[in-house]
C-alpha cells in the first residue's frame, strides 16, 4: 500500500486518496479556438512513462485538495509531492 | 513435426519420454525478414502463425524481449467468452469463440477449451435490465445467451450467497453458455510450435531497442543481437504499447495499469462455471487443477510493475466473498500482477499507423487474453493485406478522433476506473 | 495413551496435558505443545497424504511452512478446512483430522493406479492428448480430471469465524526470532527504537530451540527465554508468535496474519480466528532464517523420509523420535547434529556423507560418539510402499556418475539434507536483486530497494556468532539512526559446533537401466526425469520449465525444490545457476486465509448502507426497498397483496390525481460558495448561469471533457454568492471531485468553494395538483400562490418552527415542491407533512412510482444517461448554450456526433396497448430477420402509464424523432418475446409542460 504525503496533511495510507492521472495535462483555455487534434490529443493522449510520472492525487477521505506526486511507476516510489502552484 | 496423440504418448513412454523434439526451435535472427512481429506473447505468436497458415507468410520472426508467453497470456484469468453489447466488439469475439473451439484440433496442441459458461450475476432489477440490453444485443447478433432466474442459480451455485444477510441479493443472472476458459500458457506453446513448424523464427531473449524509418517506411528494427531488416513490422506488446510507439513517435489513448489476479489453494472442483460478481467487480473460475482463480480490479494507478498492493486485493476478495462466502475459510495461495493496455474507451485498437509497414495491436484492457486468436487472425490480416478486415474495422486509431468510440462501460478516459 | 516414539525427557512439551484427537477416524493421544505432525510421529505415524498426480503415499518431510506434504482436512460443515499443514496445526482436544486426494483411504487409494502409469503421464502430458474426438475434451475428459482435482474439500457453507485487522506502525519491524531476530530486537529495543518482533510458530528462537548452542554462560534456549521475556517488559517493544509476515509490499506496508484462535482448547466465540497486521514499518530486518534442501535419489519421496533438520526439531521440540533405524544422508556437517541426537537418545543412527571426508567438530563428535560413517557414500533407490523400509545404498564412483557397489540397507526413516535455503522471499518482494552465493549454492539478497535490511542464515551467515553480531549490530546501527539515541551494549558471546563447506552434490544417479523416480517437487510429483524432458522440448527458461511441469507451483510454493529445480536445469543446460535466474517470489509467503485478508467487510458489512433519516417511518410503512448505490430507497409501500406494478401504478396515479410524497434525500447536495460561483455553473454546466436571480432554481446538464452527458440536476440561487446544486443519486461522489478537479487544478482562480451537503439536508418531495394545499398547510404564514413561489422558486421559510427550503421543482412532471429541512428535523418534517395531509389522502411514493412518472413525462434519468450518450441523443439540445463554452462543447462537433443516424430518444407504445414491453428489448425492423439481425435501437425504460392506463416505454433509437409513427418490432430473445411496437413522442404526457407551471 502506498504511502502518500498529502502538501495539506502529512503522511497517509493510499487509501485515503483517489488517483487523477497524467498532471501534465492542460485543459485548452474556454473559448480559445485549438484545432481538432489539440483538442482530441487534451481529451484522450496521456503521458504513459515507465519511471518518473508527474500525476494528480486527491485526498478525498481527507483535506479534499487535489495535488501532484512524482511517483516511479514500475519502482512506485515516491520523490515528492507538491501543492498544485508549486514546482517539483 | 512429430504429431500429438494419445499413440504418440503411449510409443515416447517405452523410449522413456527421450525422443521427443523441440516444440520449438532457438533459432539465430536472420538478416531480414518479410515480417517481424514485436512481442512473442500470445497475440504475437498468433500472428505469426496466421501470417503462415493464412497468408502464406513465413519468412517471419517473433522477437520476444524475455521467454515467450511471459506476459499477460501468462497472467491472465483465462476466460473466455464474447458477451458483449456492441456490434463491433461481439461479432469480433464471437468469431474469436469459433475460433477457439477448434483450436486445439488445429495446433495438434491440447489447450483445453472448455465451454463451461459465463454467468454475471445481476444484483437488482435494474441490473437485470442492463443485462437484458446486451443479452439481447448477443442474441440477434448471434452469439448465445440465456437469462438466469434466482431460482435457477440457486441450483447451479448453491454456495452462493443466497441468505438473507447479503447485502446485495442475487436476483438473477446473464450466461454465455459457451464462455468458458482455456490453458493460458498451453495457448502461447501451442501457437508457437505451429509458427515454428511453418517456419517461423521465435527469437527470445531479443530486446527492440529502435526501428529504422526512412521516408515513412519502416526499413528494420535495431534489437539488443543485431539489426535486422524487414519491410512490416507488427508490434503486439500490450503493457509495453506506449514504449515502443514512442520510439516511433506515435502517441497513444493508452495508459498502462497493474491489474492483479490471485488464486487459492486447490480444493475438490464445487464450482463449475466462470462466475462474475455484478455488486463490485469481481470474476472467479475453479481451474482443472482445483485452484479458486480469482481477479477484479485494477490498483488504480499507472504501473510497470508487475506487482500489486494488498488493499486492492482485500477490496477484490472482499467481492468473492460476499458471492461465495464459502471462499472465506479456502486460502490465498499466489498472487500476481500483469500490465494492462488501457484504452481510453475500453476497447482496442488493430490498425495500420501513419509510417507505412507499422501496424498496431493494442490497447486490450483486461480482456486481451480470450482475444488472442481473433487479434491474431485479424491483424495478420490487416498486416497481409495492407488492409483492415471487416472484423477489426471498428478498431481503428482515428476514433479517438471521430468520436466513434466503443464504451462498453460508459466510464470515459479515467481509465483507471475501468 | 502410549506413544510409541515419544522420548522421556527431551522437548518442550507439557506431559501433564494429555490431548486427544482424531486422525482418519481414529483415536489418539499428544501432549500440550504438540503439532498435529508430531503427536503423529509420537504414534509412529508417517503415513498423513497422497501426492497430487500419482497418488504415491506421502509422510512428513518437515516441520513447519516448508512441508510439501502433511496436507490435511480439519473438522466438518462450515467449520472444516482443507489444506491445512500438520506441521502448523497446534494440537488441540478434539481435533479432527483426515487425510486428503485419496479414496477410500490413505493405506489403500485407488488413485494409486496413476502411480502404475506414472510412464504415460510425463510432465505435460495433457497438452498432447485428449484432443480427439473434438467435444470429448469438456464432455468427457475434463470431467474425469476434475473428478481427480484439488486436495482438500471446500466448505460449502459461510465461514462462522471473524476475522480482525490491525494497522500499526514502527521504527523497525523484526520478522524471525531466532538468534538474529533476538540479538537484533535486544539492541534496537534498548536503543529506544519502537520495534514489533514478529515470529510464525508458537514458540520464539528459531535455531535455537533445537541447536546445541550456548550464549554468553547460558544455552542457546534459556538465552532466547530470557531475551523474550526482557523485550517483553519493555513499553517500546510488540513481541508476536504464531504471527506470519507474509507480505512486503510497497513504501513498506508490511502484512502479517495472528492465528488467535484455533490453538486454544474451547475458545471464547468472540475471539476472532485470526488477526491480519497492516504494519507501516521505517526499516525492516528479516532475519526468516535458512530452509534446509533435500537431496534427491531414487524413490526419495516414501514415508519415512525427511529433512535431517526436521528429524532434529522432531526429536528436541517435541521429543519424538521419528524412527528407531535411521540413515543420515547428507552432503554437509549440519546433519551429523541430527545423528548426534539420535546417539544421545540410545539410537544409533547410520551416516552417508557424499563427502570423501570432514575434519568439523560434528563430525569430531560423532565419530567420538562411535556413530558409524560411511563418507563417498550416495543413496541410489529407497524400498517400501507406506513407509520406508530399506535403502539401496553405494560408494560413489570418482566423478559421481554411478556407484561402484549397491548394497540394500534396512532402515526405518532417512534423514536428508542438501544444505540450506536462505528464506530470502521477503527481500526479494521489496523488490531486492538476489545474488548468487556459490559457496552455499544458494541466492541472497543483494542491494536493498525499499528500507530493509537481511540478516543472519536469511542472509547466508550460518554461524552463530555471526548471525548474533550481524543482528546486534544492524539493531544498533538502524535504531540510532530513527532514534538519535546511541545505547549501545557489546553482542554476547557464543559457543557452538564449526562446520566446513558442503559438497555441492545433491542429485544421485540412478544405477544403469533403473528408471527410479527421483523427486525434486513432492506435492505436484515432479521428478527429474520431468525437467529433463521439459528442457529436451525447448522450454529452458525457468519460468517455462516451472509451468509445464509444475515445479514449484504447489501449495509449498517450491520452498524445499525451487533450488534444486534451477540447479538441475543449470547442470542439463550446462550453465551456471544465476544465469538460469530464479522465478518471481510472490506474496504470500504462506498460504492466507481469505477471510483474513477481508476482515469484517462480509454480509450486510460488506459495503456500507446509507439510509434517509426517514428510514425508520419508511420500514414502519411496510417500505419494500431497493439498493440504489448504497443506499436503501423505498421502491414502493405495499398495501395488502399488491405486487410492485399494483403498488407504483396505485402510488403513480395519486400524484397524477391527488398529492404524493417521495423521500428524496440521497441525491446529491453540493454547497457552492464564493464570488465567482455563477460564473464557475456557466463552465460546468451547458446552459447559462450568469443571469439567475436569487430565490430561482434552473436545471442544468452537465458534459464530460469528451462530449457524454455526464449528469444532470438543478441548482439554486440562495443568494448573489451562495448556490445549493443537486445531482443524482448516482454520481453525487463523483460530482463532486469532478467540481474539486476544476477549481483546484483547472480554474484555481475562481472564487468558489464546494462542500457536499447531502447528509445535512433530508428532502421530500410533494408531487401532485394538490400539493400547494397541502403546503399551504404546513406553511400557513407564506404566501404559496404560483405568484410567489413560481415553477423553479425558491423560499426559506418556517416548517413549524424548523427552518425549511422549498423549491418549485418537479421530476413527475406535476405541480411539485421539494421540501429540505435539516437532516435531524427529516423525520418531523416528514410526519408533519402526512399528519396535515391526511384529510386529502396523501400517499407516500416510491422509486417505482418515481420512474413511472418521469417515464411518462420523457425526462431522462440513468437509464439514458448511461455514459454513451450526448444531449442531443436525449433531446437536450436546446440545453446547449451557443453563446458560451463549457466543458465538454468542443467535443460536440465530431463526426461521429454530428452523424444524423445517431440513436436518439422517442417513446414507444405496444400496438396492442397492452403488452409490457421488456427493458433492454432492442427495436428491429424485421423480427424474423436472418441473424445478425440489425438493431435500430433498445428500450431503456418501460413504465405502465397512469395517464393512459397503457404501457410506454423509452427507447434510444437510430434516427430518434423521424420515425414517430413507424411501427418496429420490440425484440427480447432473452424471454422469447417479440412485440409490435409504434414510435411516438417521448413526452408522453403533458408535452406543453404546462402541469408544471399551474
Amino acid at each position: 500500500m502506498l504511502e502518500i504525503k498529502c502538501p495539506y496533511c502529512g503522511k497517509r495510507s493510499q487509501n485515503e486518496f483517489s488517483y487523477g492521472g497524467d498532471a501534465n495535462v492542460k485543459r485548452p483555455a474556454l473559448g480559445k479556438e485549438v484545432s481538432d487534434k489539440e483538442w482530441d490529443n487534451f481529451v484522450y493522449l496521456r503521458k504513459n512513462p515507465r519511471g518518473n510520472h508527474s500525476e494528480l492525487w486527491h485526498h478525498v477521505a481527507g483535506c479534499r485538495k487535489w495535488f501532484k506526486v512524482s511517483r516511479d511507476t514500475l519502482t512506485h516510489e515516491i520523490y515528492n509531492t507538491e501543492k498544485l502552484n508549486e514546482e517539483f | 513435426m512429430q504429431k500429438y496423440s494419445i499413440f504418440s504418448l503411449i510409443k515416447n513412454a517405452f523410449s522413456n519420454h527421450e525422443n521427443w523434439e523441440v516444440a520449438w526451435k532457438d533459432p539465430k535472427p536472420k538478416k531480414e525478414y518479410d515480417v517481424v512481429i514485436v512481442g512473442g506473447g500470445g497475440h504475437g505468436l498468433a500472428t505469426a502463425y496466421y501470417l503462415a497458415k493464412e497468408h502464406k507468410i513465413t519468412n517471419v520472426a517473433i522477437l520476444e524481449k524475455g521467454w515467450i508467453g511471459g506476459g499477460n497470456v501468462g497472467r491472465n484469468t483465462t476466460i473466455l467468452r464474447s458477451n458483449y453489447m456492441w456490434d463491433a466488439n461481439g461479432l469480433f469475439y464471437e468469431y474469436g469463440m469459433k475460433l477457439w473451439e477448434n483450436l486445439s484440433q488445429e495446433l495438434n496442441y491440447n489447450v483445453m477449451y472448455s465451454p463451461r459458461g459465463i454467468i454475471n450475476l445481476a444484483h437488482s432489477d435494474a441490473q437485470l435490465n442492463v443485462y437484458s440490453r446486451r443479452g439481447n444485443s448477443m442474441r440477434l447478433n448471434g452469439i448465445d445467451a440465456v437469462m438466469l432466474s434466482r431460482d435457477e442459480l440457486k441450483k447451479m451455485i448453491p454456495f452462493a450467497d443466497f441468505s438473507s444477510s447479503s447485502r446485495f441479493p442475487i436476483f438473477g443472472g446473464l450466461m454465455q453458455p459457451r464462455g468458458g476458459t482455456a490453458r493460458h500458457d498451453a495457448v502461447a506453446w501451442g501457437y508457437a510450435r505451429q509458427a515454428d513448424s511453418m517456419g517461423v523464427d521465435i527469437i527470445q531473449h531479443c530486446e527492440v531497442t529502435g526501428f529504422d524509418i526512412r521516408d515513412g517506411k519502416i526499413q528494420g528494427v535495431q534489437t539488443s543481437r543485431g539489426n535486422i531488416k524487414t519491410k512490416k513490422i507488427g508490434l503486439c506488446v500490450a503493457g509495453s504499447t506506449s514504449l515502443l510507439a514512442e520510439k516511433l513517435n506515435i502517441k497513444l489513448p493508452i495508459e498502462s495499469h497493474v491489474l492483479q489476479a490471485c488464486v487459492s489453494e486447490p480444493v475438490k472442483p464445487f464450482l463449475d462455471h466462470v462466475v462474475t460478481f455484478g455488486a463490485g467487480h469481481f470474476y472467479c473460475s475453479q481451474s482443472d487443477k482445483g485452484e479458486m482463480v480469482m481477479g477484479g480490479d485494477l490498483d488504480g494507478y499507472n504501473s510497470y510493475a508487475q506487482r500489486g498492493n494488498l488493499p486492492t486485493l482485500q477490496h477484490v476478495l472482499s467481492e468473492g466473498v460476499a458471492m461465495f462466502p464459502n471462499l472465506s475459510r479456502l486460502k490465498m495461495l499466489r498472487t500476481w500482477g500483469g500490465i494492462m493496455d488501457m484504452s481510453m474507451d475500453g476497447s482496442p485498437i488493430i490498425d495500420k499507423t501513419h509510417i507505412e509497414g507499422v501496424y498496431l495491436n493494442c490497447g486490450w484492457c483486461y480482456g486481451g487474453f480470450k482475444a488472442t486468436p481473433v487479434s491474431g487472425w485479424t491483424f495478420a490480416h490487416t498486416i497481409a493485406q495492407d488492409r483492415v478486415h471487416e472484423l477489426n474495422s471498428k478498431f481503428r486509431l482515428d476514433r479517438f478522433n471521430t468520436g466513434h468510440l466503443i464504451d462498453e462501460k460508459g466510464v470515459g478516459t479515467k481509465t483507471w476506473i475501468g | 495413551m502410549s506413544q510409541k516414539y515419544r522420548l522421556d525427557n527431551v522437548g518442550y512439551i507439557d506431559r501433564e496435558k494429555a490431548i486427544s484427537f482424531k486422525f482418519n477416524g481414529k483415536k489418539y493421544f499428544g501432549y500440550q505443545g504438540d503439532t498435529l505432525a508430531s503427536a503423529l510421529l509420537a504414534n509412529g505415524i508417517h503415513l498423513v497424504g497422497r501426492s497430487f498426480k500419482y497418488h504415491r503415499p506421502r509422510g512428513f518431510i518437515g516441520a513447519g511452512t516448508e512441508e510439501p506434504n502433511a496436507k490435511v482436512q480439519l473438522y466438518k460443515d462450515a467449520k472444516t478446512e482443507p489444506n491445512a499443514l500438520a506441521t502448523e496445526i497446534e494440537l488441540v482436544e478434539g481435533l479432527v483430522a483426515q487425510s486428503q486426494n485419496c479414496w477410500p483411504s490413505v493405506n489403500f487409494d485407488i488413485g494409486a493406479i496413476n502411480n502404475l502409469l506414472n510412464k504415460f503421464f510425463p510432465a505435460g502430458f495433457y497438452y498432447k492428448t485428449f484432443m480427439w474426438p473434438k467435444n470429448f475434451w469438456y464432455k468427457i475428459y475434463e470431467p474425469i480430471i476434475r473428478k481427480a482435482a484439488g486436495l482438500g474439500v471446500a466448505p460449502l457453507k459461510p465461514d462462522p469465524d471473524r476475522y480482525e485487522h490491525k494497522f500499526e506502525h514502527c521504527d523497525i519491524l523484526i520478522v524471525g526470532s531466532g538468534p538474529s531476530g533476538l540479538s537484533s530486537a535486544l539492541a534496537a529495543a534498548k536503543n529506544g527504537a519502537r520495534v514489533i518482533l514478529a515470529e510464525d510458530k508458537p514458540r520464539f528462537g528459531g535455531s535455537l530451540l533445537t541447536d546445541e548452542v550456548t550464549i554468553g554462560n547460558k544455552k542457546g534456549k534459556d538465552w532466547a527465554d530470557d531475551t523474550i521475556s526482557q523485550l517483553k517488559s519493555m513499553p517500546n517493544v510488540i513481541v508476536k508468535r504464531r504471527s506470519q509476515v507474509f507480505g512486503y509490499y510497497d513504501h513498506n506496508m508490511m502484512v502479517m496474519l495472528e492465528k488467535t484462535k484455533d490453538h486454544i482448547d474451547n475458545p471464547n466465540k468472540f475471539i476472532p480466528r485470526q488477526k491480519l497486521w497492516y504494519i507501516r514499518a521505517k526499516e525492516v530486518l528479516i532475519s526468516t532464517g535458512s530452509i534446509e534442501r533435500p537431496l534427491v535419489f531414487g524413490n526419495n519421496d516414501r514415508p519415512g523420509i525427511m529433512l535431517a533438520s526436521a528429524a532434529k526439531e522432531y526429536m528436541k521440540v517435541y521429543g519424538v523420535l521419528i524412527g528407531k533405524k535411521p540413515i543420515i544422508f547428507t552432503n554437509n556437517d549440519s546433519a551429523y547434529d541430527c545423528a548426534i541426537e539420535f546417539k544421545k537418545n540410545g539410537v544409533d543412527p547410520l551416516i552417508l556423507d557424499i563427502r570423501k571426508n570432514s575434519d568439523s567438530s560434528s563430525v569430531k563428535e560423532a565419530k567420538n560418539l562411535n556413530i558409524n560413517i560411511k563418507f563417498s557414500y550416495g543413496i541410489a533407490n529407497t524400498n517400501g510402499y507406506l513407509r520406508v523400509k530399506s535403502a539401496t545404498i553405494g560408494k560413489l564412483n570418482g566423478d559421481k556418475s554411478g556407484y561402484e557397489n549397491l548394497e540394500n540397507i534396512p532402515c526405518d526413516c532417512i534423514c536428508v539434507s542438501g544444505n540450506w535455503t536462505p528464506t530470502v522471499h521477503l527481500s526479494s518482494q521489496s523488490g531486492n536483486r538476489l545474488k548468487f552465493d556459490e559457496n552455499i549454492n544458494a541466492f541472497i539478497p543483494d542491494k536493498s530497494r525499499q528500507n530493509e535490511t537481511t540478516i543472519g542464515s536469511a542472509s547466508g551467515k550460518f554461524n552463530l556468532k555471526q548471525s548474533l553480531e550481524d543482528g546486534f549490530n544492524k539493531g544498533y546501527e538502524i535504531s540510532k539512526k530513527i532514534t538519535g539515541n546511541d545505547i549501545k551494549n557489546s553482542p554476547p558471546t557464543s559457543n557452538e559446533r564449526t562446520y566446513k563447506d558442503h559438497d555441492k552434490f545433491w542429485c544421485m544417479p540412478l544405477p544403469k537401466n533403473k528408471h527410479y523416480k527421483r523427486f525434486v517437487d513432492f506435492q505436484n510429483d515432479v521428478s527429474v526425469s520431468d525437467i529433463e524432458l521439459a528442457v529436451r522440448e525447448g522450454f529452458r527458461s525457468i519460468e517455462h520449465v516451472k509451468r509445464y511441469t509444475t515445479l514449484g507451483m504447489a501449495t509449498d510454493q517450491g520452498k524445499t525444490s525451487n533450488l534444486n529445480g534451477l540447479q538441475l536445469v543449470s547442470n542439463i543446460e550446462n550453465k551456471i545457476v544465476p544465469d538460469v535466474g530464479h522465478t518471481t517470489f510472490r506474496p504470500p509467503y504462506t498460504p492466507i486465509t481469505i477471510g483474513s485478508i477481508v476482515g469484517r467487510e462480509v454480509g450486510k458489512h460488506y459495503r456500507p448502507t446509507r439510509k434517509s433519516p426517514m428510514h425508520s417511518w419508511h420500514e414502519k410503512n411496510n417500505a419494500v426497498f431497493v439498493d440504489a448505490g448504497l443506499w436503501l430507497r423505498p421502491r414502493y409501500y405495499k398495501q395488502g397483496n399488491e405486487n410492485l406494478l399494483e403498488a407504483s401504478k396505485r402510488e403513480a396515479a395519486n400524484v397524477r390525481n391527488n398529492v404524493g410524497i417521495c423521500d428524496v434525500t440521497s441525491l446529491g447536495k453540493i454547497d457552492i460558495k464564493g464570488s465567482d460561483s455563477a460564473e464557475f455553473l456557466n463552465r460546468v454546466y451547458t446552459n447559462s448561469w450568469m443571469k439567475l436571480p436569487v430565490g430561482k432554481t434552473r436545471y442544468g446538464v452537465m458534459l464530460r471533457e469528451d462530449g457524454i452527458v455526464y449528469d444532470d440536476g438543478t441548482t439554486t440561487r440562495i443568494s448573489e454568492n451562495h448556490f445549493h446544486m443537486t445531482t443524482t443519486t448516482a454520481q453525487a461522489v463523483n460530482i463532486l471531485a469532478h467540481l474539486e478537479y476544476y477549481l483546484q487544478v483547472v480554474w484555481p482562480e475562481l472564487d468558489v468553494n464546494v462542500l457536499s451537503t447531502t447528509e445535512q439536508w433530508a428532502g421530500a418531495a410533494l408531487a401532485g395538483p394538490n400539493s400547494r394545499d397541502l403546503l399551504s398547510k404546513l406553511f400557513p404564514n407564506t404566501d404559496v400562490s404560483n405568484e410567489n413561489i413560481p415553477f423553479m422558486g425558491f423560499k426559506e421559510e418556517d416548517l413549524y418552527g424548523v427552518p425549511a427550503r422549498i423549491f418549485r421543482i418537479s421530476f413527475s412532471g406535476e405541480l411539485a415542491y421539494e421540501i429540505n429541512v435539516e437532516s435531524g428535523y427529516g423525520i418531523f418534517m416528514w410526519e408533519k407533512i402526512m399528519e396535515l395531509g391526511k384529510e386529502i389522502n396523501i400517499e407516500p411514493y416510491g422509486t417505482e412510482a418515481l420512474s413511472t412518472l418521469r417515464i411518462e413525462m420523457g425526462h431522462v434519468a440513468g437509464s439514458e444517461i448511461d455514459g454513451r450518450t450526448i444531449a442531443s441523443d436525449l433531446s437536450l439540445d436546446g440545453m446547449l448554450s451557443k453563446k458560451k463554452d463549457f466543458i465538454g462543447k468542443r467535443s460536440l462537433n465530431r463526426k461521429a456526433f454530428l452523424s444524423t443516424d445517431r440513436e436518439k430518444i422517442v417513446g414507444v407504445v405496444p400496438l396492442d396497448r397492452k403488452t409490457m414491453i421488456p427493458e433492454g428489448s432492442h427495436l428491429v425492423k424485421d423480427n424474423n430477420a436472418a441473424l445478425p439481425n440489425p438493431k435500430l435501437g433498445h428500450i431503456s425504460a418501460s413504465c405502465w402509464s397512469v395517464e393512459y392506463n397503457n404501457p410506454f416505454s423509452l427507447a434510444i433509437l437510430k434516427e430518434g424523432k423521424k420515425r414517430i409513427g413507424e411501427k418496429l418490432y420490440a425484440l427480447s430473445p432473452l424471454k422469447n418475446i417479440s412485440i409490435p411496437v409504434e414510435i411516438v413522442s417521448s413526452h408522453y404526457v403533458d408535452p406543453k409542460g404546462e402541469r408544471v407551471r399551474s
